[in-house]
């Protein structure tokens, strides 16, 4: 189906090639998982796919990549388009109509299909992606996941014989992320269209993977293999690979289901050693709380938000802020970074109302790090960002890099913040933040998008925060970054605050929120791969077994 | 990023295309420059003075959709038309809230940027384009549309020919340009109206045949009565906003044709001869 032929690419000037000798056929029927960090080449690796990688791009192109025997060197992406469709992050970038239907016809129009096809075709893919009952609505009200499938079924209609999607859940809440892939599995199995995609959330994708393809970036050549088989020594790996990993389960399973019917031993096991406590030092109860919510509500016209909220925030802890999509988390956040008053009951950050402070002073009582960081970033290079925080709020110059070469060192300065990865732009919005040293730090999803690299340098900032006594809030749907990071977790449902606790009591034991993990290892509590590493490693030997 | 990479071009004109702009502005610049031209003494032409600013309304459109399709001819690249499409879209927006306000029409500032960064050739369309779009939006269709589209056009591609510059210079040569050509726009146009607008009666009114220094006289009498009032301001709206917001605009203009890659300069291995893909064998129909 997809042919690539010693296939090396090197970007106009660029010293090294992206691309190195790959050698790879994906047959008809298969799903072929894109695994690899941010700016490893997996986009490049994926565009040549379709062409748009050199013909779009520039570049030096060597060997030759066949789809359905067309070469893309003799082939322009649009006249590709009828047999393989690429799909990207952001679906509303792709989006050229305003209503469902006509962005599911508008690819057809362009290849010159007969209305009579067209319309029928519409009314298949309506279907099979469930978008029936939004086929009248407009694309702008649509949400996350939604948008993605529309943008899926626009590239469907041209009934391609492949699909490409590069990181399709991205730019998703996990919700809408879980829509996504629900979406493409069907698919892939009861329509046997080829599929290549690129994701984060590998735990998701590898149970129905035939094919791994790990991108690891320089050049290194890809490694091509069975699910189990890249996975057992791959560096990006989800929490359940590398717990199997930690007991040597051979082969890696791939699914908490397979999981758990190999760990009766390895539970067993650990039912006889004590867990490792997290060590950070959380102030007393006789600490003053960094920030207090006294029964507050908030209502958006009839809407209310929240309702009677109280909660204190205390000094180096970490709390992670759950719930689905429309429970008050927001609300909440922008409540304490004083973008809202309460309308009923009060906030009180480091004693006073945070709504009222001038914005200098509110900078430096609290931090809010948005779901999208870009909002915070306005400037036109990383250096002039750095620059202007420190200029703006008074600190002496260079403290901003300072802070951010503290979190990513490494940063080119004269890059574009928009045309930065994820992470990279997490990291500077986080450093303008922190610049100001604020007591109590809020974030809004801040795992979006990010790889697990990434993701691992986000915990360890944040731990290092709650560390030097900075009160950390994190809004988010990520239960592995919860299990990971947080000291306390707090449930939200329509606004109201339904569970409160240590953060092991609140997930651990929900079918909805609780990790890999402790899904593998339940009945008992454990979170992480690491507890259960640290918990073997007090004993004398590790699990040994066949 | 270290390496110099040589920038490709959004819209390419090619040397046909550039002959028949040359010979279409020199046409157009005939229909807005009549009433000037035409001399007393000739007989056949005041006896058709009367009928010829008609025709040139009846050709200055046709000529235009000539130009433009022969740009179009080389196959535009896709991103060139995407950035022509949303730039022509917010251009025609820039001018929604012109009227009522003296003065005030912002789009041009845009145009001239755009121009600037995006080359001659997609000046050209894009002035063009936006003022036909922004018609279209105000319901300011009319016989005049071909010559402000014409006027327009110029504007985009005069922009883009001016001397290299950057930094500070650069925003101030923009600027400047911005008054020049704004002024200049706003007089061709009374110009081409001025044989209508003005009657036959008033001190400044067109006298058919009255001689190319007489009319000139009258004529700049007409435009300093009649639209310094407004042209002036425009003008001057635009030099601000150029000051303003150029340097941004810029950085985004600039940052968008980086990315876009336009005429990306594709090597296939052994032979690593440059050649883009229209060069190649031609595609073999979809089965």
């Amino acid at each position: 189906m997809i042919r690539f032929d010693g296939v090396s690419f090197t970007y106009s000037g660029a010293d090294a090639p992206t691309l190195r000798n790959v050698d790879l056929e994906i047959t008809e029927g298969e799903l072929c998982l894109v695994v690899g960090t941010t700016g490893s080449g997996k986009s490049t690796f994926l565009r040549a796919m379709n062409g748009l990688v050199p013909n779009s791009t520039g570049g030096k192109l060597a060997g030759d990549v066949l789809v359905a025997g067309r070469s893309t060197r003799t082939h322009a992406s649009r006249d590709l388009a009828d047999v393989i469709g690429l799909v990207g992050q952001d679906p509303s970038a792709s989006f050229v109509t305003d209503v469902v239907e006509d962005e599911l016809a508008y690819t057809m129009e362009n290849l010159g299909v007969a209305p009579q096809a067209m319309r029928r075709r519409v009314e298949d893919t309506l279907d099979l992606l469930g978008l029936h009952e939004l086929r009248g609505r407009s694309l702008r009200s649509l949400s996350g996941g939604q948008q993605q499938r529309v943008a899926i079924g626009a590239v469907l209609t041209a009934a391609p014989r492949a699909l490409v999607l590069d990181e399709p859940t991205s730019a998703l809440d996990p919700a809408a992320a879980e829509e996504v892939l629900s979406s493409l599995s069907r698919l892939v199995h009861d329509v046997g269209l080829t599929v290549v995609i690129a994701e984060h959330r590998l735990e998701r994708v590898l149970p129905f993977a035939d094919r791994v393809v790990l991108v690891s970036g320089d050049g290194v050549p890809l490694r091509i293999g069975a699910p189990h088989e890249v996975m057992a020594d791959s560096p990006v790996a989800p929490p359940l690979v590398e717990l199997a990993r930690l007991a040597g389960w051979h082969p890696v399973p791939l699914s908490v289901r397979d999981a758990r019917r190999v760990a009766a031993p390895l539970r067993a096991r650990l039912a006889t050693v004590t867990r490792v406590e997290r060590e950070r030092p959380v102030s007393g109860p006789d600490a003053a709380p960094v920030a207090v919510l006294a029964r507050a509500s908030y209502s958006y016209g009839d809407v209310h938000a929240l309702h009677d909220v109280g909660l204190s925030f205390n000094r180096g802890e970490i709390m992670a802020l759950m719930g689905r999509n429309g429970s008050g988390k927001s609300t909440l956040l922008s409540l304490l970074a004083g973008a809202r008053r309460p309308s009923a009951g009060s906030v009180r950050v480091g004693g006073e109302s945070p709504a009222s402070l001038s914005p200098r002073r509110l900078v430096k009582a609290v931090g809010l790090v948005p779901q999208d960081a870009q909002l915070l970033l306005y400037c036109e290079t990383v250096a002039e960002e750095c620059r202007t925080s420190d200029k703006e709020s008074g600190l002496t110059e260079g403290v901003t890099r300072r802070v951010l070469d503290g979190i990513l060192p490494g940063m080119p300065p004269d890059r574009h913040p928009r045309d930065l990865s994820e992470g990279q732009r997490l990291a500077l919005a986080l450093a303008v933040v922190l610049a100001h040293e604020p007591p109590l730090l809020l974030l809004d999803e801040p795992t979006r998008g990010l790889d697990y690299p990434s993701k691992a340098r986000l915990e360890g900032v944040l731990a290092g925060l709650a560390a030097e006594g900075t009160s950390v809030v994190v809004a988010t749907h990520d239960v592995e970054l919860v299990a990971r990071v947080a000291d306390r977790a707090v449930l939200l449902a329509d606004g109201e605050v339904v569970a409160d606790g240590a953060a092991r009591d609140v997930i651990c034991h929900s079918p909805v929120f609780a990790p890999q993990v402790a899904k593998v290892l339940a009945p008992d509590p454990w979170l992480t791969v690491d507890e259960v590493r640290r918990a073997l490693a007090g004993t004398d030997q590790l699990v040994e077994q066949s | 990023m270290s390496r110099v990479r040589r920038v490709g071009v959004a819209v390419r004109l090619t040397t046909r295309a550039s002959v028949l702009l040359a010979v279409a502005s020199l046409l157009g610049l005939a229909a807005f420059c009549w009433p000037l031209l035409v001399h007393a003494q000739s007989g056949v032409n005041a006896a058709h003075s009367a009928d010829a600013p008609w025709i040139f309304v009846a050709l200055l459109p046709l000529l235009l959709a000539i130009v433009l399709g022969e740009i179009a001819e080389g196959s535009l690249d896709a991103k060139a038309v995407a950035l022509l499409g949303i730039l022509a879209a917010c251009g025609a927006a820039l001018r929604v809230p012109s009227p009522g306000i003296d003065g005030f029409e912002p789009m041009w500032f845009l145009l001239i940027l755009s121009g600037r960064v995006l080359g001659r050739g997609f000046g050209f369309v894009l002035g063009a384009l936006t003022l036909f779009a922004s018609a279209l939006v105000t319901g300011g269709v009319g016989p005049w549309l071909p010559f402000q589209m014409l006027g327009a056009a110029w504007m985009g591609f005069g922009a883009a020919c001016l001397p290299r510059a950057s930094g500070k210079p650069e925003i101030a040569l923009l600027a400047a340009y911005a008054m020049v050509a704004s002024l200049l726009y706003g007089a061709l146009l009374n110009l081409w109206f001025w044989p209508f607008g003005a009657g036959t009666t008033t001190s400044f009114s067109y006298v058919s045949g009255g001689g190319l220094l007489g009319n000139l006289h009258r004529f700049v009498f007409y435009d300093l009565t009649t639209s310094l009032g407004f042209d002036i301001p425009r003008a001057v709206t635009n030099a601000v906003l150029i000051v303003a917001l150029g340097r941004p605009v810029l950085g985004a203009l600039r940052r968008a044709s980086r990315r876009a890659v336009f005429e990306p300069i594709v090597e296939l291995d052994d032979d690593a001869t440059s050649q883009s893909l229209d060069d190649r064998t031609p595609a073999s129909p979809a089965p």
